[in-house]
């Protein structure tokens, strides 16, 4: 069970919004009306009038917390507020504050402005959009096209090609939890208190923003509600409140509207992905292309890390990636759950099915017979690949043998049409540079302050449940903190790093903690007389890095940026892998999709927390089949930024759309990586659950559907 | 939200005369989903507000030997579940149950769920041109995202969607509201509650400003109990309707349709009544054929808009399913 | 109502919050959302959407779920109003449907949890627990992001079979 269960069931857990303080002030934010352009004259005296109002801001002097792919701390550099460019409708235009939310609210909306409207582009197809090719646009090696080989040249002389192209919507992340916190000054030390997954970059992408030293700043965020990676940085309204709440002597709280959410933090950016691949008649695939068109803003270059899965997924011979960014009229995307390795797999995965069919080959035999054991990209071994195992026992989990190969050949009881569907996923495997303190109490008790945050993969008991096991001491022994800057230096946790990063820290911190107590390496161990004997509590530090990486890392990570290796490490690749196993059944008249059951087995190396580690994968897939069936971010080409800004509009799955999801693990340490043996897996997940419902569909139906999501009308 | 005057009167003649009294601008506020809702949004902003939501003479629910009674003060959520609709009534209880979530069908009351607006989100957002909220201002929906907007009975100012479930299982079953008002207690049959957006989309309904619903009654019909409410919506619980059908069925002891009765919801700018499509059930055996055909019908005026024409056969297909799934009941 | 037939710019509101007796002067434009939270402290009470879509803040109004954000607080004169903060024992015991959720780890962020478990205590005392179609139906206005939902509805029915 999750160590910090207790407090989430009976709201006891407090989220940054949850603090209540004496003399606290409420703000709210206004926001710009046009899909670009410039603003001119703000009229904030209806605002002014409000009673209760404090203050009204339009401007504020602050730096910009650069954009976090760029070595800055941001979500993007673009700091609103700044100066009258406007780069996306949505983008705020003043900060209220006031005694109560109601006057705060109502003083926000009687702003008005005025506006020089200029043209604008949002798909990428739009004119006036920008398309740039990656590598020439940020010539840094990791981001070059990953070329192996004449893929083009061996498709060419391949006897089976299939060539597709897939369109992937901008998709929102919508945690549960509305942006938004607290913050006010003791002197001259700034207090935030803001759901983040990254306290870190909060804390020096705002002593970068206020021109203030980080030490006077300090980050809490223990309790994330759902981050998703929307929260993986310093987000555009922190940096006002903290102004407003120095200039007012009072402690200041905002929380977005979930309109504002949709304009006021990252999304998941619109790709299009054209798939090649060339096989020989049996469904062995010789050599693939994918060409990636990824939308960005005009502001920032978000990068494209879609080919860095695919060319592993299978053992090609030749492989070539081209990935370009489109520049359009909107806050600047980001890392949304798999931010790239979803949509990707969404587009390759089809075009595999595709190839099964065409060849007559079983879907999951192809991929069997496909398998490699060494990287295509630069030959070195996989630290672990059991992505057959997976295929293999998902499909007997699933009962696959059952499976008509002929499309529409299913029928359900009600006369639904049957579809059974496959598909895997990979995520690359990283690690980061991370701290961790344990200190030992002379009541026996350990308490564990370490790099990360808890945004419900569980990592408190996933800390708790090593040092417990470790040193043979109850769980309820184990205090473990994380999320706040005043005990460790919080780098972003993201990118599913969060475990096997903290765990081999800690695990390095058990190793010293030991040595200080003067007890054996391994064994249980007394703590209470262990620090008796010491005559102290005893505290220790320590430092971890990923494979390869040297001590410079580290020093990175506590000056807020980040430094991550993998997936590519020293001797060897590493990546998480899944394999999904969809039926869906389409109604025969309505068409309604509906998915009974999935199977999913992943290969997350050694699972460190079997209860919320099935969790974690039942959302995931739970993301998928909303990705498939049901999520779109929509826009209106008139008015600029996104449309359909709510949760009913935006519609995420709900309880009735859920139902039976068997999850099972590989479990198999993968000690190259790290010592624990953990992988990532909270992302990985989510990767092909997307591409296994569409696949099912097309069993179903015998459509193939290369724009996701797949709604009533596509299978009407 | 700007500022509003409250008054929570404790009669329902209190109500009246307040409303007699009311400064332009009042509104009644009931269970506060729609009302409440809209008025943070910015898309409402009465100057005051008159609150009904525990007027005692706006509950309960009886039956009488002619009619189902029904407070207009009576939460959604007691309809679903009450022991003589369900059975009676299939089609009222499904409605409600298909309709928002348990939460919300505990605060919305009757009267309120009626006179539900739409949820066309451009007159939602109080940011873009609504021939509704703001006249004259334009249709953002007719060149815009008009999914899920109206196939039936839209003008060419407005093609907003009428949203609510209920009151399209009532307009089948021929219900009446009772309304009062400064000039006295009036009927209206469901049928001409609402009206089409025409030339004046902000007029939703016929009630006048000072005029309050106190009642809904249902005639009883033997075609309660074979009937249905079959919701089709992009998730399954918790959204608006894609298309809608409630249907209630009579079949004689030969197999022949004696009494028809089709609405349509979620497809059109009112509860929208087929009464050609009820007609072609009438003195025949019920087959598949019959139930498309009728589906059809209800569907022959619907005119599409830029994205919405899958709507058209879809909505046919939830009219002919829920007429097969009522007369299946109707023989039970 | 204590409230006079007279238009009013603030409305004096009697009622009981986890039974205790509260008095509030209130401006009819506050949510009793914000009410519990930021007047009352009782922050269990969560904001996900603030429009009636996403049922993190479910209160009960007299025994009967409601969403918190759409319920103007003058509406909860005279009513008894129980939050999350009232489920929990005088010790610190959790409810049985509470321990269900720890079970059967039916949360991981925790945020939507207050409103799934007023939720559930609810779908439980009105009866709508007969499957698990029944319960998914009843529990879909409380949405989880994270995708919690098959722990959800094992606890309401473990809960609910108690």
């Amino acid at each position: 069970m999750r160590v910090d269960a207790y407090d989430k069931v009976t709201g006891k857990a407090l989220y940054g919004a949850d603090r209540v303080l004496p003399g606290m002030a409420f703000a709210a934010l206004a926001l710009a009306k046009i899909g670009r352009g410039r603003v001119s004259g703000v009229d904030t005296s209806a605002a002014l009038a409000v009673p209760g109002v404090l203050l009204v801001e339009t401007k504020f002097d602050l730096a910009s917390p650069g954009f976090l792919m760029g070595g800055g701390f941001g979500f993007q550099s673009l700091q609103p507020m700044t100066d009258d460019h406007i780069a996306y409708r949505g983008q705020p235009i003043a900060i209220v504050v006031a005694e109560t939310p109601v006057a705060a609210t109502e003083a926000a909306e009687a702003i008005t402005a005025e506006y020089e409207e200029e043209p604008f582009a949002l798909h990428l197809d739009s004119e006036g959009a920008t398309t740039l090719v990656q590598e020439e646009a940020i010539p840094l090696p990791f981001l070059a096209d990953i070329k192996v080989g004449d893929a083009d040249a061996v498709i060419d002389s391949c006897a089976v090609r299939i060539e597709e192209t897939f369109e992937h919507p901008p998709q929102h992340a919508v945690p549960m939890e509305l942006n938004g916190g607290v913050v006010w000054w003791q002197d001259d030390r700034l207090i935030v208190h803001e759901g983040t997954q990254n306290a870190n970059a909060v804390r020096f992408g705002l002593a970068q923003q206020l021109g203030i030293d980080a030490e006077l700043i300090e980050v809490h965020s223990p309790y994330v509600g759902g981050g998703f990676g929307q929260k993986n940085s310093l987000l555009v309204h922190i940096g006002p409140l903290a102004v407003v709440s120095r200039r007012l002597g009072r402690p200041v709280k905002l929380v977005l509207a979930r309109t504002q959410t949709f304009h006021n933090g990252s999304f998941r950016p619109a790709t299009k992905h054209r798939i090649r691949l060339g096989a020989d008649a049996t469904g062995r695939i010789l050599a693939a292309v994918h060409e990636v068109d990824q939308q960005t803003s005009r502001h920032d270059l978000f990068i494209a890390g879609h080919t860095e899965v695919t060319s592993r997924l299978y053992g090609f011979s030749a492989f070539r990636g081209r990935q370009r960014l489109v520049q359009t009229d909107v806050q600047t995307p980001g890392y949304m759950r798999a931010p790239f390795e979803s949509p990707s797999m969404f587009a390759f995965e089809q075009a595999v099915d595709e190839l099964a069919h065409t060849v007559g080959r079983d879907p999951v035999q192809l991929r069997l017979d496909n398998d490699t054991e060494t990287d295509p990209v630069t030959g070195l071994p996989f630290s672990s690949r059991h992505v057959g195992d997976c295929l293999r026992r998902g499909a007997e989990l699933f009962g696959w043998s059952g499976r008509n190969p002929e499309p529409g050949s299913m029928r359900a009881e009600d006369g639904s049409l049957v579809g059974w569907g496959v598909a895997i996923g990979n995520y690359p495997g990283s690690i980061v540079a991370a701290n961790a303190t344990l200190t030992a109490s002379a009541d026996g008790r350990v308490t564990v302050a370490v790099d990360g945050h808890e945004m419900g993969q569980g990592i408190r008991s996933t800390v708790a449940l090593l040092v417990a096991r470790d040193l043979g001491i109850p769980v309820a022994d184990v205090t473990v903190q994380v999320g706040d800057t005043t005990v460790g230096t919080q780098h972003l946790t993201a990118g599913s790093w969060g475990t096997a990063t903290a765990l081999p820290a800690v695990h390095s911190g058990l190793q010293e903690l030991r040595k200080h107590l003067n007890v054996a390496d391994t064994g249980d161990v007394d703590v209470a007389s262990a620090v008796a004997d010491a005559g102290h509590a005893v505290q220790v530090s320590v430092g971890s890095l990923g494979p390869g990486q040297t001590a410079d890392a580290l020093a990175q990570t506590n000056t807020g940026h980040l430094a991550i290796s993998g997936p590519v490490f020293p001797g060897f690749v590493t990546f998480s892998w899944i394999a999904h196993f969809v039926e869906v059944h389409v109604e025969p008249t309505t068409c309604r999709i509906r998915v009974p059951r999935v199977v999913s087995v992943a290969d997350c190396g050694r699972v460190a927390s079997p209860v919320t580690a099935a969790s974690q994968v039942r959302g995931g897939v739970i993301w998928g089949i909303g990705a498939a069936l049901r999520e779109e971010s929509m826009v209106d080409d008139r008015v600029g930024g996104f449309l359909n800004t709510t949760l009913e509009e935006y519609p995420v799955m709900v309880n009735a759309d859920v139902h039976r999801i068997d999850v099972d693990f590989i479990d198999k340490p993968d000690y190259q990586f790290n010592p624990v043996g953990v992988k990532g897996l909270g992302e990985v997940s989510m990767v092909g659950a997307a591409a296994a419902v569409a696949n099912a569909v097309h069993h179903a139906t015998g459509r193939r559907h290369h724009r996701l999501p797949i709604r009533i009308e596509h299978v009407l | 939200m700007k500022p509003f005057a409250y008054t929570a009167p404790s009669s329902v003649d209190a109500v009246v005369e307040a409303l007699r009294v009311a400064q332009p601008g009042t509104k009644i506020l009931a269970g506060g989903t729609t009302l409440y809702d809209l008025m943070k949004l910015g898309v409402e902003a009465p100057s005051a507000v008159i609150d009904v939501h525990r007027l005692p003479e706006l509950t309960g629910i009886s039956v009488t030997d002619s009619e189902l009674v029904l407070g207009a003060g009576v939460r959604m959520a007691d309809v679903s579940d009450h022991p003589v609709i369900r059975p009676s009534y299939t089609a009222l209880a499904e409605s409600i149950w298909r309709a928002a979530s348990q939460q919300l069908r505990n605060m919305a009351t009757l009267g309120g769920n009626l006179l539900q607006r739409t949820r066309c989100g451009y007159f939602r957002d109080a940011d873009m041109p609504c021939n509704k909220r703001n006249p004259g201002s334009g249709c953002a929906a007719m060149e815009g995202v008009d999914r899920p907007h109206a196939l039936l009975g839209a003008s060419s100012l407005c093609s907003a969607t009428y949203a609510g479930d209920f009151a399209i299982a009532l307009l089948a079953f021929d219900a009446v509201v009772d309304v009062v008002g400064p000039r006295g207690e009036r009927s209206i049959p469901l049928a001409e509650l609402h009206v089409e957006p025409g030339e004046d989309p902000r007029r939703e309904h016929v009630l006048d400003v000072d005029e309050l619903i106190v009642r809904i009654r249902v005639p009883l019909t033997e075609a309660g109990r074979g009937s249905t409410y079959l919701k089709i919506r992009d998730r399954e619980s918790y959204a608006f309707a894609l298309a809608s059908a409630a249907v209630g069925l009579v079949i004689d002891g030969a197999g022949i349709v004696t009494e028809s009765r089709i609405a349509l919801g979620g497809v059109a700018t009112r509860p929208w009544r087929a009464v050609e499509a009820e007609q072609s059930l009438l003195g025949q055996p019920l087959t598949a054929a019959a139930a498309r055909r009728a589906g059809e019908i209800a569907f022959a005026a619907a005119r599409p808009g830029r994205t919405n024409e899958f709507r058209i056969e879809l909505g046919i297909r939830t009219v002919a399913d829920a007429v097969r799934t009522a007369g299946e009941r109707a023989v039970r | 109502m204590s409230t006079n037939d007279v238009p009013a710019t603030t409305v004096d509101v009697t009622c009981t919050v986890n039974g205790e007796p509260v008095q509030l002067r209130l401006d009819p434009r506050e949510s009793l959302l914000d009410v519990l939270r930021e007047r009352l402290a009782l922050t269990g009470t969560k904001k996900g959407c603030d429009q009636g879509h996403c049922g993190a803040c479910t209160v009960h109004l007299d025994g009967r779920r409601v969403v918190s954000c759409l319920t103007p607080a003058v509406q909860v004169d005279g009513l008894q109003v129980h939050t999350i903060e009232s489920v929990t024992g005088p010790d610190g015991e959790l409810h049985p449907l509470q321990q269900a959720f720890v079970d059967n780890d039916a949360l991981q962020c925790g945020y939507c949890t207050p409103g799934q478990i007023m939720s559930g205590l609810a779908c439980i005392a009105e009866g709508h627990t007969a499957d698990d179609d029944e319960i998914r139906e009843y529990l879909s206005g409380n949405v989880c992001r994270c995708g919690a939902y098959v722990g959800i509805v094992a606890a309401v029915r473990q809960a609910a079979q108690r």
